[in-house]
């Protein structure tokens, strides 16, 4: 995978028009078209996040008047919005949620992962292609049952006895549906699989069985892969908000997203103070975004590629 | 395990318990480590599908009511000789379109000629008998829920080829020899990663009526009167473009979605190039250099390299683009919810919020079950469609 990786990342940029030699100090024609494209690509990419920011800042006659940038930034729209919104409280829940979803996401992705990787068991690839299949089944058809089984109308669900039976409004209805997908699995076992068997008998020799092998071997191996099914993860969990709005009806474990839409319900003309919402919300996926830039769009395009 | 056999075959039986022990062994590693992820998946991914036809059987309204087989697909679908009309017509316009291109196969040019004629009359044929089912479907059924499979498909072409062809020119621009690649590739995907909700709410104050939105003073550049984009129900036709599309009589699917409904399209081509460009960076990466060189020596010029050596070789690429992008336009929900309001008067309503809103807001859960398995049923139909149809030209090198 290594390989892999390296192999893309030189072939990614390598321009196929080596013999073409351009004048270094002279841009021709050609390239100042291309360049035009390329930046009034970008414009339109950033724009709708320029005018956010600009608007966000602005005081309410401002954003009715319509400038392009506001006189004076008005910082305090966002404390506003952070605390006349809850988005204290909803930052918090999203936090907690999309942390949990993760780490039960790695949990169960990776061991299943390594099992259909490198264990021969009795059905393997049935159970496997069957997993893989559910990738292909819109969320349409799984929120109706899913809702009637976390509010416990299907099967009994462990909890909190103050919970009676129902998982709606509760942390547990946010994370648990989401702590594995066949999309993680999949994604970590092209990579397991690709391990020569040679670790695999060393490590025998020495008396490791296949959970040992796992943590000591397999994983400080595959910070990659582990990697891009973190980030994914991330921003499903963050982003997440069909089903949110489904099983919260009270703020309690209300995430950002659902926060931010009713805020747009309530709001009403406050432009300035849902753009400085919007702000908040975006914040940490920018953030890991710019902090694993490379690492992201290298594995949206392999996982792209191969998926 | 293959090692024992190595061993002396005069104990045969202590080789075979081993194997036996180890596979067993083996095996029930192997259930365990998969467990969780199977308990998760078979009871939020498998149960679902099953659960949701069983409840698709019943009156259903938030509690469960009296069995009443398949009369929700009926309400929903209305008159059931319009919708085998409706599915036989779409078979046989595939047939028609297998018979045009193996037309293509014959050595006989006479014989050429009249499949092609046959087929041509086919495909008329069968376009009269789908609308005739649609129509017979429409009287019947459920007006709202009919509506909205028009709008999702407006939806779709309205984004997934232009989506796909913008990436292609982004990332064919990107690979040449380009300072600051990776800088344009950063800020191309940045739509793509940012919460849709969020973004969709950008996209309010843009395609907001008001004079000054965002959008106005764009078409204001073009000496356009403002418009009412999000909240405009009337047909782009009519709203953008000037023609009176009611006058012309036109029907309902010729005159085209509304202009909200493309408001949401800009915002969806927005959202999804930074990815495709991403993909068909990758894909463009993975074409040998030989080839172009080859290319270039035989004296082609830039568009026949792109034509003839990029675009075949990137055929798996937008392929499975496009599939990942139809299929997604089909289970699009999150900025459609957020970008809707009551002016646009539904026409912005794609099958996916409408099912929402008959589960969510009318509560009648067996009958928006009903509506996600006919939806499940029309994705599984064209992905099939478009494996058939489309996946015969990509080329696999």
């Amino acid at each position: 995978m290594d390989n892999i990786n390296s192999t893309m990342n030189d072939n990614t940029f390598k321009a196929p028009f080596k013999s073409r030699t351009f004048s270094h100090n002279r841009l021709n024609i050609t390239q100042i078209i291309l360049y035009l494209i390329l930046i009034s690509g970008a414009i339109v990419a950033v724009i709708p996040f320029f005018w956010m920011i600009s608007t966000s800042l602005m005081t309410l006659g401002e954003t009715i008047n319509r400038q392009w940038l506001p006189k004076i930034p008005q910082f305090s729209n966002y404390i506003e919005a952070w605390t006349e919104a809850k988005f204290d409280r909803y930052f918090m829940n999203s936090v907690v949620i999309t942390l949990t979803t993760i780490v039960g996401l790695l949990f169960t992705s990776i061991l299943a992962a390594y099992s259909f990787a490198r264990i021969k068991f009795f059905g393997r690839d049935i159970i496997f292609a069957l997993l893989v299949a559910t990738m292909m089944i819109p969320e349409s058809v799984t929120m109706i049952p899913n809702f009637l089984m976390v509010r416990g109308n299907i099967i009994p669900l462990p909890g909190l006895p103050e919970w009676k039976g129902s998982w709606l409004n509760q942390l547990p209805a946010l994370t648990v549906p989401f702590m594995a997908n066949a999309f993680s699995i999949f994604l970590l076992r092209q990579f397991f699989i690709k391990i020569p068997d040679e670790y695999w008998d060393a490590a025998r020799l020495d008396g490791a069985g296949h959970l040992r092998f796992l943590v000591q071997i397999v994983l400080p191996m595959s910070k990659a892969p582990l990697m891009t099914v973190l980030i994914f993860a991330f921003i499903g969990s963050w982003n997440a908000f069909l089903w949110p709005l489904l099983v919260t009806t009270k703020p309690t474990w209300r995430p950002l997203m659902v926060g931010l839409y009713t805020f747009v319900t309530e709001a009403g003309p406050e432009t300035q103070l849902l753009m400085a919402g919007a702000v908040i919300t975006l914040i940490p996926i920018l953030i890991l975004y710019f902090l694993t830039q490379k690492q992201f769009t290298e594995g949206i395009a392999t996982t792209g590629i191969k998926g | 395990m293959t090692e024992t056999t190595l061993y002396s075959p005069n104990a045969p039986q202590k080789k075979k318990f081993r194997v036996r022990w180890l596979d067993i062994k083996e095996n029930l590693t192997g259930y365990t480590f998969v467990l969780p992820a199977f308990i998760i998946i078979s009871m939020f991914g498998f149960f679902p599908i099953g659960y949701a036809f069983f409840m698709s059987l019943y009156n259903w309204r938030v509690r469960k009511g009296p069995f009443i087989g398949f009369d929700n697909y009926t309400k929903a679908l209305g008159d059931w000789s319009g919708v085998v009309l409706f599915i036989a017509g779409f078979i046989f316009l595939i047939v028609a379109y297998w018979l045009w291109t193996s037309a293509f196969n014959s050595k006989n040019s006479n014989l050429h000629l009249a499949t092609r004629l046959f087929a041509a009359i086919m495909m008329i044929g069968c376009f009269i008998v789908i609308s005739k089912g649609w129509g017979s479907m429409q009287e019947a059924g459920d007006k709202n829920f009919l509506a909205s499979l028009p709008i999702t498909l407006f939806y779709s072409i309205g984004t997934v080829p232009a989506e796909i062809a913008l990436g292609l020119v982004l990332a064919y621009v990107l690979f040449q020899r380009i300072n600051g690649k990776e800088f344009f590739r950063m800020i191309y995907f940045l739509p793509y990663i940012t919460p849709a909700v969020a973004t969709a709410v950008i996209f309010r104050t843009i395609f907001s009526p008001r004079e000054n939105s965002l959008a106005n003073q764009l078409v204001g550049l073009l000496g356009k009167e403002p418009m009412k984009w999000l909240f405009e129900p009337k047909p782009f036709t009519t709203a953008f473009l000037g023609i009176n599309a009611e006058q012309l009589n036109l029907p309902e699917l010729l005159i085209g979605p509304s202009m909200a409904l493309v408001s949401i399209c800009f915002f969806g081509v927005w959202t999804y190039v930074g990815y495709n460009t991403v993909i068909f960076l990758a894909g463009l990466g993975s074409i040998s250099h030989e080839l172009y060189e080859a290319g270039e020596i035989d004296g082609a010029s830039k568009w026949q390299l792109f034509r003839h050596i990029t675009l075949p070789l990137l055929s798996p690429v937008t392929f499975y683009l496009a599939l990942i992008a139809f299929i997604g336009t089909f289970k699009a929900f999150n900025h459609l919810y957020v970008l809707r309001v009551p002016s646009a008067q539904g026409t912005v309503d794609v099958t996916s919020i409408y099912i929402f809103d008959t589960f969510y807001k009318a509560n009648q859960y067996g009958y928006a079950a009903a509506q996600a398995i006919i939806l499940f049923f029309i994705i599984l139909f064209l992905t099939y469609v478009q494996n058939k149809v489309f996946g015969k030209k990509v080329f696999y090198g």
